[in-house]
């Protein structure tokens, strides 16, 4: 089964920024969903989303830790 | 990967540099972070099993919901953790459905059978403690940044664990008689498994190539001593009796017992009178596993090939 590699980003209050706190492999968006909300329920967040990582381009170098398989 | 030498990376990361992607790393920093992150995550992986079917045991909905909150907390770091190997190249697929049951790298300790409620929340106080104590000694020095990321989960979860452990550890030997009972006959057992969790003790440990990279930063006997610190006050707070005690003197916790020892996993006895052993014994009994190690990881593969089946 082909997995898609997701970033998960979230923010636990209003007013807060939204950050990076993990990533997860998926078959798909709304299997991607789910993973992320059981996976990462350390919180009560007031936002989750999540973003492909093939989605996520690099700016201002090539081989940080989101290039590739490097981990966010 | 990087084209540092092996020194070369050593000292980087001893003063400080952050590890973010396996381009930076040397081959051997490499497969020291592979070593540590299988232990981790075969380690939280197995905890589901155990304690899932221990879990039976719980008095209540209320303490099912705990119980099974902890087990579902356990299945998502050890995602998170082959997540982690994934990005340096390992297969997730091959280390959780293709290994051998007896190549799984988590302690001897959860090849146990747990069986009854006693024994689930005693796991979840020393073990758990023992998890705590690993894993909070790594988020403060690792220095690998994804995996002291997400670390901050774990940390937070494994807390809560800890808790529910020892806040049913003194209800139960509050409450006396046969619970105080099951509850002792429990730290009998769990005490020593988690002492020898920790492993080699510092005299006869080879070099470390996970404190030399900086992926942990206390050694095995700094670690059991943290352990201990915690779980001898407690145990003695309670009145539960445990084979350990503070020597004032050095400051150290003293075990009272010969360490390393036998280990009768049918009878889930200590054969302290049997003596001293060398730890290539212990090893030996490390490699051939212990009585539920292929039931716990078939637990978790039953499935897949089916379910794999009728979706494609």
């Amino acid at each position: 089964m082909e997995e898609i590699v997701f970033d998960v980003f979230a923010r636990k209050n209003r007013g807060e920024p939204l950050t990076h706190i993990g990533y997860l492999s998926a078959p798909d968006r709304e299997m991607a969903r789910v993973y992320a909300w059981t996976t990462y329920d350390e919180e009560n967040w007031f936002e989750m989303c999540i973003v492909p990582r093939s989605e996520i381009h690099l700016v201002n170098r090539t081989d940080g830790p989101f290039a590739g398989r490097g981990a966010g | 990967m990087s084209a540092m030498t092996e020194d070369e990376m050593k000292a980087s990361v001893q003063d400080g540099h952050i590890v973010e992607s396996v381009e930076e790393m040397t081959p051997g920093y490499r497969k020291a972070l592979v070593v540590q992150l299988t232990v981790q995550a075969d380690t939280e992986l197995i905890s589901a099993p155990a304690y899932w079917m221990a879990a039976r045991h719980a008095p209540s909905t209320n303490t099912q919901v705990s119980a099974h909150a902890i087990i579902q907390d356990e299945l998502a770091h050890a995602n998170i953790a082959y997540r982690l190997l994934e990005d340096l190249g390992e297969s997730r697929q091959e280390l959780v459905y293709e290994r051998p049951p007896e190549k799984f790298k988590h302690p001897y300790g959860f090849d146990q059978p747990l069986d009854n409620w006693a024994e689930l929340v005693v796991a979840n106080g020393f073990y758990d403690r023992a998890g705590i104590t690993l894993l909070s000694d790594v988020h403060r020095n690792t220095s690998y940044g994804p995996l002291k990321r997400a670390l901050v989960k774990i940390d937070m979860e494994e807390t809560f664990h800890l808790r529910h452990g020892e806040v049913w550890m003194r209800r139960l030997a509050k409450a006396g008689g046969d619970a105080r009972e099951m509850l002792q006959r429990a730290v009998d057992w769990m005490f020593p498994m988690t002492i020898e969790w920790f492993g080699l003790p510092d005299e006869l440990k080879r070099h470390s190539g996970q404190l030399e990279y900086r992926l942990k930063g206390m050694t095995n006997d700094e670690l059991r001593q943290a352990w201990m610190a915690a779980t001898v006050p407690l145990c003695e707070s309670i009145g539960i009796e445990v084979p350990a005690h503070l020597d004032e003197a050095t400051g150290r916790f003293e075990l009272e017992y010969p360490f390393p020892c036998r280990y009768d996993a049918g009878a889930k006895h200590w054969l302290f009178d049997e003596g001293e052993i060398s730890w290539e014994e212990v090893f030996e009994r490390w490699k051939g596993r212990g009585p539920m190690n292929e039931i716990y990881v078939e637990s978790l593969r039953r499935s897949r090939a089916e379910v794999a089946a009728w979706l494609n």
